[in-house]
């Protein structure tokens, strides 16, 4: 964790109203974990992790209940409105929201726990340094940092308690998911892009004849109710 | 015949299943995969109820899905060419959205389940709604209305059903359609309030009542009157036929004022948040009128005596006391699921009962067909997190809660299968004791975490229901599922201040002994401590999480809360440190 702060971090946080924004942002992905977390407790047969996953999800709770208010703050202070936010401008902590509790053990969920942690403690010792000119958000800040370094040791030290000889293994496994999940979650945006490109084309290529079509008989619709004629007789296999 | 209902793919995905004509099982998806609102496919809901029943897919004569896709594909496309071209931007998220899973309905089903495809059916949107309503009710001739935001077409139904020896006729005669819809002027303005849509609507209603509707004429510009009785909506106000930027459209800004900022708290001691109040009123008072008119004018066309209600505007309780008391019918039905979740029901019975042509069956009329909890599985987490519990028998239980309720303490309450619908109605439900003010301010700021302009509801032993609260003919029976709100009597509303809301009123839910039996032995017994045969219920669940299902999740939502101690079945856990939670004993305020 250098004190090399980025150009393009340094970009993202000058502005409070981005700011804001951001920290919603991580207020709802705190908010997601939490719950992830709560449900790793609900599913564990391990009394000791119900007990850490537990703690953990009270600290993700309060954690996005700092940066909603601390974001609702920013915006509120310097006349932001809640709206889209570019969540791709700072990558951080991507919370655990397409992390399946149900179908992974608690092994593998602590591997991914604690590299997810991890990030998370970078990438917010990245902030901390990136939002020097703003007292406040950088003492929530170092106030989040505490917990993420708990969060990461615990997650590292019960993984090599439930998992001695596969540990190793299982972070590598882990980094290999993150990084898979990385990639799909780019291919998909990818493909969301050039599916909108090609359907744009559609719309303004083909679409127009029938559209004026459409609004035609649009025009001749009757306004209110519509009669309807057949008695319990609509359905069917057909859909 | 074992028939499999469905519903998916919008919010609140669910699966029910009919043997002979009887339910046998029925859950939302998002109380099994704890996704609030999950609309996924549901196939944990779809195990559940197989297992439930001991049958395979295989063993299903007819998996009926409660709409049908491609008729709502037309919808979308055909509003996409109406407003060309200001829909070049939804145009391609709205085709990518259709084109996935939710027009190939068919075929997920077959893959997903390995039911061969004659085997699946498929009703309309609404006719689910109407047969949810009217085929779960102790009724057997009614007028029946269901309004939501919209369906493939229809926004908006009124018919007639009849059932008997003669067979089961449910003949949906006039609809609305879309873009004209009470449901999405309704969740237009939740959007223009700040909350989340099909979530946030109760906030709405909630809100209302800190307001006045100063505003009303204004929102009746947006839904101007047809000169056969229906209504349509002025579309330059509204966006959400043709972006998916927002629902409102700058006209609706220049007539109620800047939106809210989502995450800026409503503070009703400043002029602009007595602005949101009273657009929450202004809303919330059009809605009613036009319910009351529509129903009104069904009553006469029809001349029966009861009314089933479905579809999400159901939901709003405000509205339906209004048409109990206001439209000429003598009950009215609101099933405890009138939301997308019930259609799973209500396309299993109308496959049943119309397509099959089944005997007509008294359908249960309780809303319990979810999973059991655990009272084993609780006592073992308990002890091995070194809490105190204990097993007690029946009696002791009751007596003991009674006194931990009277003495001002929170208890979450699990029995039996959970509840099917949006409300806890006594298998998981948080109770406390509804005298004071401050108890809501403790279960806002300790447990859910939510805003204070929201209501807490009462459960009332039915007998005692008009002594306390000023309910009319029929209203008993509209709040057995906590579908109506009535005044609290006057008299009454200072020793019931944790439930009455700003304007005097509670959602009340009324109960009947062999609806919760044990539940009612609780009432009982804090009645005969307090003087008060009224308890404070609430869902058991945190912020943007499900209501809980199993012991476990009961157990890591009082870990996580301020909940004092939890039952579950006849286990009782309690937290370690009780001095700061509990309050002096209540005295006797009857």
């Amino acid at each position: 964790m250098g004190s090399w702060v980025s150009p393009v971090q340094l970009w993202v946080w000058r502005d409070p109203v981005r700011r804001g924004h951001r920290l919603l942002r991580f207020a709802e992905v705190e908010a997601d974990g939490g719950r992830d977390l709560a449900r790793a407790a609900e599913l564990t047969s391990d009394a000791r992790l119900r007990t850490l996953y537990l703690r953990h999800a009270r600290d993700e709770q309060l954690h996005a209940d700092l940066f909603r208010r601390r974001g609702a703050a920013l915006l509120r202070a310097h006349g932001g409105e809640a709206g889209w936010e570019p969540g791709w401008l700072a990558p951080g902590e991507r919370g655990l929201d397409d992390l399946t509790v149900e179908r992974d053990g608690d092994a593998p969920l602590l591997a991914f726990l604690h590299l997810s942690e991890r990030a998370a403690a970078i990438g917010f010792s990245t902030y901390h340094r990136a939002v020097a000119g703003d007292p406040e958000t950088q003492a929530m800040f170092a106030r989040i940092l505490k917990d993420e370094a708990f969060h990461m040791n615990y997650t590292r030290r019960e993984l090599a308690r439930v998992a001695p000889q596969k540990q190793g293994w299982l972070l590598w496994k882990a980094r290999a998911g993150r990084l898979w999940k990385g990639y799909l979650r780019f291919a998909v945006a990818l493909a969301g892009v050039l599916g909108g490109i090609m359907l744009a084309l559609q719309y303004f290529i083909l679409i127009p004849p029938f559209a004026w079509a459409a609004k035609r008989a649009g025009r001749r619709e009757p306004q209110g109710w519509v009669k309807v004629n057949e008695e319990s007789g609509r359905m069917s296999g057909e859909f | 015949m074992k028939i499999l209902g469905l519903s998916a793919h919008y919010h609140d995905s669910a699966a029910a299943l009919l043997i002979d004509g009887l339910p046998v099982a029925a859950v939302q998806e998002e109380r099994l995969s704890r996704r609030k609102n999950d609309a996924a496919f549901p196939l944990g809901a779809i195990e559940y109820c197989l297992d439930v029943a001991g049958l395979e897919p295989d063993d299903l004569d007819a998996v009926v899905f409660y709409e049908k896709p491609m008729l709502k594909f037309e919808r979308v496309l055909t509003t996409a060419l109406r407003t060309f071209p200001r829909s070049f931007r939804s145009f391609p998220h709205a085709m990518k959205n259709m084109l996935g899973e939710k027009a190939w309905v068919r075929g997920v089903i077959t893959s997903r389940l390995g039911v061969p495809g004659r085997k699946i059916l498929f009703t309309e949107h609404h006719q689910s709604h109407a047969a949810a309503a009217f085929l779960t009710a102790p009724t057997e001739r009614a007028a029946m209305l269901t309004a939501d935001g919209v369906g493939e077409w229809a926004t908006l139904t009124v018919g007639t059903g009849e059932r008997g020896s003669a067979g089961t006729r449910i003949a949906i005669d006039r609809e609305i359609h879309f873009p004209h819809s009470l449901g999405m002027l309704y969740s237009t303005f939740t959007a223009y309030l700040g909350f989340a849509v099909n979530e946030g609507e109760y906030k709405v209603m909630g809100l209302a009542s800190y307001g006045e509707p100063t505003m009303a004429e204004a929102v009746r510009k947006l839904i101007p009157r047809t000169p056969d009785g229906a209504f349509r909506l002025d579309l330059d106000f509204f966006e959400f036929h043709s972006t998916a930027r927002r629902s409102f459209s700058d006209k609706f800004v220049r007539a109620f004022g800047p939106p809210r900022n989502r995450y800026e708290p409503i503070d009703l001691t400043t002029e602009q948040g007595r602005r949101f109040a009273n657009v929450a009123a202004s809303v919330q008072r059009v809605l009613e009128d036009i319910l009351v008119d529509l129903t009104r004018d069904l009553h006469q066309r029809t001349g029966l005596t009861d009314l089933c209600l479905g579809g999400g505007v159901a939901l709003n309780g405000v509205a339906n006391a209004r048409i109990l008391r206001e439209s000429g019918f003598e009950r009215l039905f609101v099933p405890p699921s009138p939301g997308d979740a019930g259609c799973a029901i209500g396309a299993a019975l109308f496959a049943d009962r119309v397509h099959f042509g089944n005997p007509d069956k008294p359908f249960p009329d309780h809303p319990f067909w979810g999973p059991e909890p655990d009272g084993a599985a609780l006592a073992r987490i308990a002890e091995e997190d070194r809490l105190p519990f204990e097993t007690l028998d029946d009696a002791r239980l009751i007596a003991e809660t009674a006194d931990d309720l009277a003495a001002g303490r929170i208890v979450g309450w699990m029995e039996g299968r959970c509840e099917f619908g949006p409300r806890a109605l006594g298998h998981r439900s948080l109770l406390a004791a509804p005298h004071d003010g401050a108890m809501r301010d403790r279960l806002n700021r300790d447990i859910k975490y939510r805003e204070e302009f929201r209501p807490f509801a009462p459960v009332v032993l039915a007998h005692e229901a008009e002594r306390l609260f000023e309910m009319p003919g029929g209203g008993n029976r509209l709040s057995r599922f906590m579908s109506g709100v009535f005044p609290v009597r006057p008299e009454w509303r200072e020793r019931l201040g944790a439930v009455t809301h700003v304007d005097g009123t509670a959602r009340v839910q009324t109960l009947e002994r062999e609806f919760a039996p044990r539940l009612y032995a609780l009432i009982e017994a804090f009645h005969a401590r307090t003087g008060v045969p009224v308890l404070l219920n609430t869902s058991l669940n945190l912020a943007g999480e499900p209501i809980v299902c199993s012991a476990q999740e009961g157990y890591s939502t009082f870990r996580r809360s301020g909940i004092d101690l939890l039952i579950a079945g006849t286990t009782r856990v309690r937290k370690r440190d009780r001095r700061a939670k509990a309050s002096p004993r209540m005295e006797n305020v009857a």
